[in-house]
């Protein structure tokens, strides 16, 4: 029985490594090292999948051979005036680069799924830049780990166990004793409060919350910081866990980089969170070796986007004067780094990129997928990896499926079944190699574990042959003019 | 001189035609004009497949007037990098109008897309209707080359992020307007005689913002230095009172930001701190 080890897991942007799978015939039986989310998807991707390129046709969705499909598809794209190409966040970067060809080839938007993620992270590093390392290095120097707007216990459930806090790093021990104890004292004192809820009939005494930090943020050793709207499971096992109120990340950060600068605030409270706080926190930030801050979708996505993102890669510039900080993106797809990535090296722009002059344009909000299809200009679209119908907004939903829409995905999803043509592929890291960026722009190999079902071509193999479709459609057409 | 512009239909296609300005059309007569290119979705087309054209063509670009009829809010970038003349739209306007625009006057009847001036160096731009977001604008990752100068008259509302990046000129905006007002502002004056949705002058470094209306809170990186009976914009006198803010501390900014007193009940603790 075959021990694959080594194998990188296809999940989220922590792209985790140190996979050891077990096949039998040519079948997982069982993961070790991987998470709740990786060893799940290894175990039952194959499940609940299509095994057979579908077309539209007198409005059903029928069995069709490889070749029609891929015809069809070329014929819809090669005619289209506005197409859009987005997903990519889902697949090898092999496969990107292909798609990058065809948005050229045919004169169409491409865009990643970073347009409705990270988008604005990449629009603030363009204003203002930013300075940044490699998880390695954080887990092996860092003190102060702020988590702001994200919960990687839940979303990238081994991120603090291998990159940051619970981490063995070369200068700084791993700190998980300290959590279990936080952890118990947590609990014992909800379950104590339950209590008196429940046996007295005067109400529970509420233990207000004091206005300083803990005295565990003043030690020299590794501590944590949760930043956000709720109580997280991130936010249990921090050192400390700040509750701003929705909506005003900006203010908070516009603040502390105030006081970073020895400035004064007229206010006594930010956002609900009382200024001596803040004080205490910029303090903590200043005094540490080495800072970073992770910021995810709860920063990228509430009201100010680009700009919390902005103050907040400016908070860290701010604190270099200081000590060393970085900043980095929590990416929650494994290769929306590596759509951004191949994109830029390929056109020079990370995401949004309409090629419909023949030479690459960019500018989000009049580029980006969601504002086209919200307008409603487009006339045809591929989906790859990428299931917009079940998560774009209803009036650009409306719009995509109103015109003819081509998928790519091992799976059934909403936006496969309100397509025109669909095309099942193999599932990249499971059944095909390839290329994927984890989220500090590490590039790393995904490996082909099992052979995929007949007939499930890799989504390179049928960009690859959709293209030279259309490069042939184009020659025919050239020719009869 | 004038000539004048009709859409031949309505446009679903994105159309992008810089070549609508008064410079491109001097001196050409009205079939020349007819074939400048202009770019509907990915197929290149002549002017006069999407427009009829006909009028006078002046020889100078300061002699032409052009008058463009009906709706026109998918056709971008009109007025691109103009220098004189004059751009008359009876309708709605698609994005980027009059974007680095250095001299001349666009007057729009309905309302403007986004990106309304932006890069403006000169010149006047007057929407009767609403404008979108980024009004008088830098473009993504251009920091340093925000509006700077000429004027931006909007009557309507306006949209988030107007005069980002803005080093010069004025824009009023006699409705509301959104978020981010002036953001990264480094020199200019902005006047909203409506109300403004908050964050107003965010890391500004200089400059001149003044709210009228009423606005939901101000940055903690504002601070308070004193309640002016006016203001002077350029000549005009604005009745006040107002709070007269400076910032924003964050970026070292000496930024003012005028609030009005009467529209700004919750404000009043500020009056404390002067």
């Amino acid at each position: 029985m075959p021990i694959i080890s080594n194998v990188t897991c296809p999940v989220c942007g922590s792209l985790c490594d140190d996979i050891e799978i077990l096949v039998e015939n040519n079948k997982v039986v069982k993961v070790k090292n991987a998470c709740g989310l990786g060893e799940s998807k290894f175990l039952n991707y194959n499940g609940h999948r299509l095994r057979k390129p579908l077309i539209r046709k007198n409005g059903e969705l029928v069995e069709a051979s490889i070749k029609e499909a891929i015809r069809r598809s070329a014929e819809i794209l090669a005619d289209a005036a506005y197409p859009i190409l987005y997903g990519w966040s889902n697949t090898s970067c092999e496969a990107i680069r292909v798609g990058l060809e065809l948005a050229e080839e045919i004169g169409g938007v491409i865009d990643n799924t970073s347009t409705v993620c990270h988008g604005p992270s990449v629009l603030s590093i363009q204003d203002v830049g930013y300075s940044t390392c490699t998880l390695g290095q954080i887990r092996h120097r860092a003190d102060l780990v702020i988590y702001w707007g994200s919960n990687p216990w839940s979303a990238h459930p081994r991120h603090i166990e291998r990159y940051t806090a619970f981490t063995q790093g070369r200068f700084q021990a791993s700190i998980w004793y300290r959590y279990l104890a936080h952890l118990s004292a947590y609990r014992a004192r909800r379950r104590l409060l339950r209590a008196l809820k429940l046996s007295s009939v005067r109400e529970a005494p509420t233990i207000e919350a004091e206005a300083g930090l803990p005295p565990t943020l003043f030690r020299k050793e590794r501590k944590m910081i949760v930043v956000d709207v709720r109580r997280t499971r991130t936010a249990d096992i921090a050192d400390y866990f700040l509750q701003v109120e929705p909506n005003k990340d900006y203010e908070v950060l516009e603040a502390l980089r105030a006081l970073i600068r020895d400035e004064e605030i007229d206010m006594d409270t930010v956002a609900g969170v009382p200024v001596e706080t803040l004080e205490e926190l910029a303090d903590v930030m200043i005094g540490c070796k080495f800072g970073v801050l992770f910021f995810g979708v709860g920063l990228t996505m509430s009201m100010g986007k680009l700009r919390n993102i902005d103050t907040a890669i400016c908070m860290v510039r701010d604190l270099n004067r200081y000590t060393k900080f970085i900043i980095m993106p929590m990416r929650g797809h494994f290769n929306v780094t590596g759509s951004n990535v191949v994109s830029t090296w390929q056109t020079g722009y990370p995401y949004a990129v309409d090629f419909s002059h023949g030479y690459p344009r960019y500018n989000p909000g009049e580029t980006s997928v969601v504002d086209i299809l919200a307008r409603g200009e487009s006339d045809a679209s591929l989906i790859v990896a990428s299931d917009p119908v079940a998560h774009f907004p209803k009036a650009a939903v409306e719009n995509l499926v109103r015109n003819p829409v081509i998928v790519i995905d091992p799976e059934p999803t909403p936006t496969t079944l309100m397509a025109d043509v669909v095309f099942p592929s193999s599932f990249v890291g499971i059944e095909t190699e390839g290329t994927a960026y984890r989220m500090d722009h590490v590039p790393l190999p995904l490996k082909k574990i099992v052979e995929p079902p007949s007939g499930c071509l890799s989504d390179m193999e049928i960009l690859q042959r959709i293209l030279a479709e259309v490069r042939k459609i184009k020659r025919e057409t050239a020719e009869v003019a | 001189m004038v000539v004048v512009l009709r859409p031949k239909r309505a446009f679903k296609l994105p159309v992008e035609a810089e070549c609508i300005t008064p410079d491109s059309f001097a001196g050409k007569s009205v079939d020349e004009i007819g074939k400048l290119k202009v770019w509907e979705g990915n197929r290149e087309r002549s002017l006069n497949e999407l427009f009829s054209v006909e009028g006078e063509i002046g020889a100078k670009p300061e002699e032409v007037m052009v008058k463009i009829f009906g709706d026109v809010h998918k056709v971008r970038r009109i007025g691109t990098q103009m220098s004189a003349g004059e751009i008359v739209v009876h309708g709605d306007v698609g994005f980027h109008l009059g974007e680095e625009m250095v001299g001349g006057k666009i007057l729009v009847d309905g309302n403007a897309g986004s990106w309304l001036g932006s890069m403006m160096k000169g010149g006047v731009i007057e929407v009767k209707g609403d404008a979108g977001d980024y009004v008088g604008s830098a473009y993504r990752g251009s920091s340093t080359r925000g509006m700077s100068g000429g004027t931006i008259v909007i009557h309507g509302d306006a949209g988030n992020e107007l005069g980002y990046y803005m080093r010069k000129g004025i824009i009023k905006v006699h409705g509301n307007v959104g978020q981010f007002t002036g953001v990264h502002m480094k020199n200019g004056i902005v006047v909203v005689y409506g109300n403004s949705e908050g964050r107003s002058g965010a890391e500004m470094t200089g400059g001149k913002i003044v709210v009228c209306g009423s606005v939901p809170s101000v940055l903690p990186t504002f601070t308070v230095e004193a309640v002016k009976s006016r203001v002077k914009i350029n000549g005009e006198k604005l009745a006040g009172p107002f709070y007269l803010f400076k910032g924003d501390i964050a970026e070292e900014g000496e930024g003012k930001l005028y609030i009005s007193k009467a529209s700004n009940a919750h404000l009043k603790s500020y009056e404390n701190l002067v």
